[in-house]
């Protein structure tokens, strides 16, 4: 027994590593199969990953994107002669067609809301989408511009030694008279910012000084059809004040804002508020502000205790395609330093016919007018009140893109003293490029008395006078509205 | 107090309402998203993927030179309605940017998500890889914006319409994405007879008055040889004429493409010259009789150009 034990034993011993042995083969094989089952599986995963990925990047990139120009870069070099290069004619297909709703990567945004806003979300601040995403590395988060104007003029001796020229104690001379740099751009997603620093020769010989011209916020995301500005700002007193000295359409601003506002027009701080109704038919604009009242020939007392209410209303009728006729009012009421009642109604009219494909107009009509009520205090201490009033028409006509003319025809009379004055500006302007600009202009002027235009012995009773105009823009200029 | 608010003041009021109801636009109609495209190529092309949920608008028209088109109020009007406005972008249409500041209308400003621009994802040509200054003319740093009528580009641009409409009305996104679709597999099948078309052209050289055309030329194989304009802009000097039109008559070229605001009179004059033919192009929408929508435009140049150059 003990002898057929061993060898039974022996057997097993020798046999049992074998069958193991066959028994781990045969797991690792099974092991190995299932592994390359999971590797089949992770590879058709794959594929198809990389399928869904084509199709995405199909979708959300230019799908047929342009093969190399067919020219060198234009703005590098003036397109000449270029290789001829094999374009890629075929679109991408409709890949969008085959992709299971939601498959497309979509910048899905927040607050996508469809349903109408509630007051509270309108007050609530929006989230940027687009923001800065046009900007590349090293590139300015607003924009910047410069302009100079340089100004000449010639004028009798009589009109030079009484300071009595449209550019007073500037006749006879050449100056710079307003170089802008301008930086723009919204600063977030709520509201921009303009600022204008400007330099400019003001009495000759005189080195120039740096004034700031204008400083605003516009708040941009109000509610229900308004936008608020508050800073520093050109006032938008009938439609030519709110346009800086380089940007009018003659060299000097029309005598009756000289006259009634200064040389500079209607400048002020503070804020006012625009609203634009989308029921009408026609495209309206309601303007108020408030502001300090500092301009010192209308009003001066500059105090917002006491501000100076402005308000303006305009239309735009879009008569054709190439015709538009802008009408507004506006008022401008405040108090002079003497708390005297200072108001100023003023219209304006403006029509443009730019024919078909035409880059510029062909003709321009305008006419803006002035109608003051002013109290005024006599040594006595009596007061009254003076109404006066002034206006210009003007014509313009563009045959050529590079050539303009026109005349423009003043007539106003003194916001205080008596008298009053006309004046006829005829000038052409020539525009080697949308950059570039010289104007000639001569104006012939008359005022009925030579009181307050006689300084130093001179007489600025009647005047003729040749402008020289030479404008240029460098950088970044906002578009000009109608 | 309560007098006044049953009196005139009331009257006012309950005029105003009246009135108001009468004249909102739509008001009675089922509401559709108002878009307003700055050109009238992205107009046609958002009507195409908008389908019956828009109502589109233009602000400017096929035959106006998109760079300096004059910004209304009657523009504002329209943005002050709208729910999107769509833009070319790369300064072709930068005045858009005045004229959407004075619609008071929060929704379309930079940032708004009404505030579609479609060259985002478009790969650019011509962006300059040196210094450019203005003494180059109107250049634009950051490439050719005119792309807008390569069809190659349809997939990428109306992608972005698809994005751009369904922040508006996401609930409307697969109806765009359907609408985009169909489109696109309309515009395949005319790309199919277009590339037959220029197939045998491949490689001609052609003249242009503006470089507007660079996209659609580089999409079928054409070769850009020459400009009117020395500097894009800029009238040409008299001597430049005389060597292009030199080139023109030595390198045998057949045609010079041209926009509808060119000085028409000057390219035939070069024209004529060096034996070529002035050929005034669909660069938009609407810009010539017949290219009255995105296919139609496409078409109408396809035309036009092989059977000039054939």
């Amino acid at each position: 027994m003990r002898g057929s034990i061993i060898p039974v034993v022996w057997l097993a011993l020798a046999v049992l590593p074998a069958l193991a042995e066959a028994q781990d083969t045969d797991a690792l094989r099974r092991e190995v199969e299932q592994l390359r089952r999971q590797q089949e599986q992770y590879q058709k995963t794959i594929e198809a990953l990389n399928e869904r990925l084509k199709r995405l990047e199909m979708l959300n990139t230019p799908t047929a994107q342009p093969p190399a120009p067919a020219t060198p870069p234009a703005a590098a070099a003036p397109a000449t002669g270029a290789p001829a290069t094999a374009g890629s004619p075929a679109i991408t297909a409709p890949a969008a067609a085959g992709s299971p709703p939601g498959a497309v990567a979509v910048a899905q945004t927040p607050g996508g809301a469809t349903s109408a806003p509630s007051a509270l979300e309108l007050l609530s601040p929006r989230q940027p989408f687009s923001l800065y995403q046009q900007r590349g590395a090293g590139q300015l988060l607003f924009d910047m511009g410069l302009t100079g104007d340089f100004v000449g003029n010639l004028v009798q001796r009589n009109v030079q030694k009484a300071q009595a020229g449209t550019f007073s104690g500037q006749e006879n001379r050449f100056f710079p008279r307003e170089v802008e740099l301008s930086l723009f751009g919204q600063i977030d997603p709520y509201a921009r910012a303009d600022v204008r620093i400007e330099a400019g020769e003001e009495t000759a010989g005189a080195e120039s000084g740096v004034n700031l011209a204008e400083a605003t916020i516009t708040l941009l995301a109000l509610p229900y059809g308004t936008q608020a500005k508050i800073g520093q700002m050109r006032n938008r007193f009938g439609w030519s004040n709110p346009i800086h000295e380089h940007d009018l359409p003659w060299v000097d601003r029309p005598d009756v804002y000289r006259i009634f506002f200064g040389p500079e027009g209607l400048v002020e701080k503070g804020g006012e508020a625009t609203w634009v109704p989308d029921f009408l038919p026609f495209y309206v604009e309601a303007l108020g502000g408030v502001f300090n009242g500092d301009n010192e020939t209308a009003f001066g007392y500059g105090r917002i205790n006491n501000p100076l209410a402005t308000g303006r209303v305009r239309a735009f009728f879009e008569l054709t395609d190439t015709m538009g006729l802008q009408i507004g009012t506006s008022v401008a009421s405040g108090e002079t330093p003497d708390r005297l009642q200072s108001t100023l109604v003023g219209y304006d009219v403006k029509y443009k016919f730019r024919p078909e494909g035409w880059l510029h107009p062909l003709l321009t009509l305008s006419s803006e007018g002035i109608y003051s009520i002013r109290q005024v205090e006599n040594s006595a201490g009596d007061k009254r009140t003076r109404d006066r009033f002034g206006a210009y028409g003007w014509a313009e006509v563009q045959p050529w893109r590079r050539w303009a003319m026109g005349t423009r025809y003043d007539w106003t009379q003194y916001p205080t003293n008596p008298g009053h004055q006309w004046a006829v500006e005829p000038y052409v302007t020539f525009m080697p490029s949308e950059f570039l600009r010289f104007r000639l202009a001569y104006k012939h002027t008359e005022r009925s008395s030579r009181e307050g235009f006689d300084l130093n012995g001179g007489s600025g009773r009647i005047m003729d006078e040749w402008f020289l105009q030479a404008t240029f823009v460098l950088g970044a200029h906002p578009a000009h509205p109608f | 107090m309560r007098t006044i608010a049953r009196g005139p003041l009331g009257l006012l009021v309950g005029i105003v309402l009246v009135v108001g109801g009468l004249l909102v636009p739509g008001a009675q109609a089922a509401r559709k998203l108002r878009v307003v495209a700055t050109i009238p190529d992205l107009k046609s092309l958002v009507e195409a993927v908008g389908g019956d949920l828009v109502e589109v608008e233009s602000l400017t028209r096929g035959t106006q030179n998109f760079h300096e088109a004059e910004v209304r109020p009657s523009m504002m009007l329209k943005l002050r309605r709208a729910d999107a406005v769509v833009e070319n972008g790369l300064d072709l249409d930068a005045w858009a940017d005045t004229a959407i500041e004075g619609s008071n209308n929060p929704e379309i400003i930079r940032g708004g998500r009404g505030r579609i621009e479609v060259s985002r994802g478009i790969e650019v040509l011509e962006v300059p890889s040196a210094r450019v200054d203005r003494s180059m003319g109107d250049v634009h740093p950051r490439g050719n914006p005119h792309f807008s009528l390569d069809p190659g580009l349809a997939p990428a641009i109306t992608q972005n319409f698809v994005d751009g409409l369904a922040r508006v009305a996401p609930e409307s996104r697969a109806a765009f994405e359907k609408n985009r679709a169909a489109f696109l597999a309309q515009l395949q099948q005319r790309m199919v007879e277009w590339t037959k078309t220029m197939e045998p052209l491949r490689g001609s050289k052609v003249v242009v008055f503006h470089p507007d055309f660079i996209y659609l030329l580089t999409r079928f194989g054409l070769v850009q040889a020459g400009t009117v304009e020395d500097r894009p802009g800029i009238p040409p000097a008299p001597q430049h004429l005389v060597t292009l039109i030199r080139q023109m008559k030595e390198e045998k070229i057949k045609v010079i493409l041209v926009e509808p605001w060119n000085d028409i009179k000057l390219a035939n004059r070069v024209a004529e010259e060096a034996g070529a033919k002035a050929l005034v192009m669909a660069t938009a929408v609407g810009a010539v009789k017949g290219a009255d929508n995105y296919i139609a435009a496409i078409d109408y140049n396809i035309t036009t150009l092989a059977k000039a150059l054939q």
